[in-house]
């Protein structure tokens, strides 16, 4: 059915809905983080689940929207990772849709490519703002010893992203992936774009 | 309304401006940043956006937002300073490392960038009223569904955060250990935010409902509750900063 694509821009209300609260869940995510004093961020298990309920279009929005409501509200500088919280988005929301969410071990691998995505999206944007740094404290020490082994820059940049992102995303989609697994099905029905209506 | 926007409210000249003329300033003015990459331009920016924030009356509200990006600032200059590829000139030396003299410069510019980015940002944000500049955007043309979610955010999350006391609290009373080491910490996440989540989920669906109820897909067109405001010399100052920005931009061509 080619109408139905998850690439359809005719969205749902419902799906429209699922976006304010995938960015509540983001929130939420972070605070019970920092909470529980977790060495993660966790900030886009909303984002992610929303991807996994109902595509990449709504992942996507829920990314962008997520960051330019966090710039107004409080960090003007997530604003510029708007483009990387889409990226993020479009990738779980491909991954999923092509069935790579049926198992733990899938899982793992979409977390790992969503992390490497976030990355390779984050560098250019790190080299044109902030010189290739990315102002985590981890990523930035690990960004100090490359550029002191004469690593190119941007290589360093992208290295820099790499250690801040791939363990976080790794552990958000696996959450993500827990929590949305055991979602009734009456739930995780109403989102999807792509599923089939009877008509009577 | 418990909303959780940092809009100050005062009476000065930069709040009765438009929204959309305060985008574009924030636009110019990060823009300019790059367009003459020069510190003393970029100075020169970063004054005249703390000059606005004083006529806002909101310099002091601003100051809590700058200080969040002190780390990235803390950590351009010392990373900049001590190991940028194109260091030469020795400034200082702390035992064995170096601290370089373009390696400070190169930190300058980026400082002074980021903090141009966060003032333009702050003057928008402490002076805007978030349904202000959502209901421009739509009359702008941005759809009115993409306003809903944003300004429906803004009341979801203080409620959520209500929510998320609420779970603590009654999985703390059922023993839940929420302190202890990393294992217990990493153990209390799941029950944590497992019913935050469910619980947004579900009333999402109630919240479709009520709104097709209401014709939100209707595609007829939607009208505003709120009068339109009249911002008085908008073209005015829209056409100054575009001016400004052409300017830099011949400026750097044949300067």
């Amino acid at each position: 059915m080619n109408k139905n694509s998850m690439w359809s821009l005719k969205l749902s209300t419902a799906a429209i809905v699922l976006i304010p609260a995938a960015i509540g869940i983001n929130y939420i995510g972070k605070l019970f983080a920092s909470l529980l004093r977790l060495p993660l961020w966790l900030d886009s298990i909303g984002t992610v689940l929303a991807s996994m309920l109902a595509g990449p279009v709504i992942g996507a929005a829920a990314g962008i929207i997520n960051n330019i409501i966090f710039g107004i509200t409080a960090d003007p500088i997530s604003t510029v990772y708007a483009i990387t919280s889409a990226a993020i988005g479009i990738t779980v929301g491909v991954m999923a849709y092509k069935g790579w969410i049926a198992s733990v071990q899938k899982a793992v691998v979409v977390g790992l490519v969503t992390g490497f995505v976030a990355a390779l999206v984050s560098t250019p944007l790190n080299m044109i703002f902030w010189g290739g740094q990315t102002g985590n404290i981890w990523g930035d020490a690990f960004y100090t010893f490359l550029i002191s082994n004469d690593i190119p820059q941007w290589l360093a940049s992208f290295g820099d992203s790499i250690v801040v992102d791939v363990p976080d995303k790794v552990v958000t989609v696996l959450i993500s992936y827990f929590i949305f697994k055991g979602l009734p099905n009456s739930l995780t029905n109403i989102y999807r774009q792509d599923s089939e209506i009877e008509v009577i | 309304m418990n909303t959780m926007t940092l809009y100050v409210e005062r009476n000065s000249p930069i709040h009765r401006l438009d929204p959309l003329v305060k985008l574009l300033y924030v636009a110019a003015s990060i823009l300019l940043t790059y367009i003459l990459p020069e510190p003393l331009y970029i100075g020169g920016i970063l004054f005249v956006t703390f000059l606005l924030l004083i006529i806002g009356k909101v310099f002091r509200n601003s100051l809590p937002i700058v200080t969040l990006s002190m780390f990235l600032i803390f950590s351009l200059v010392i990373v900049q300073g001590f190991f940028h590829p194109d260091n030469v000139t020795e400034l200082f030396a702390i035992g064995p490392l170096v601290f370089y003299e373009e390696g400070l410069y190169v930190a300058l510019v980026l400082v002074m960038r980021v903090l141009v980015m966060v003032g333009a940002f702050s003057l928008l944000i402490l002076t805007t009223a978030t349904d202000e500049m959502v209901e421009r955007l739509i009359k702008k043309g941005m759809s009115p569904k993409i306003g809903h979610v944003i300004l429906s955010v803004l009341q979801l999350i203080p409620q959520m955060r209500a929510t998320m006391v609420k779970i603590t609290d009654a999985q703390r009373s059922r023993g839940v250990e929420t302190e202890g080491d990393l294992l217990t910490r990493v153990k209390a996440f799941f029950p944590l935010i497992g019913p935050v989540v469910l619980n947004s989920l579900n009333e999402t669906k109630e919240r479709s409902i009520a709104l097709e109820m209401r014709g939100f897909d209707s595609p007829m067109k939607k009208t505003f509750l709120n009068e339109a405001k009249q911002y008085p010399h908008n073209k005015l100052i829209a056409g100054l900063i575009t001016g400004i920005v052409i300017l830099g931009i011949v400026w750097r061509v044949f300067g």
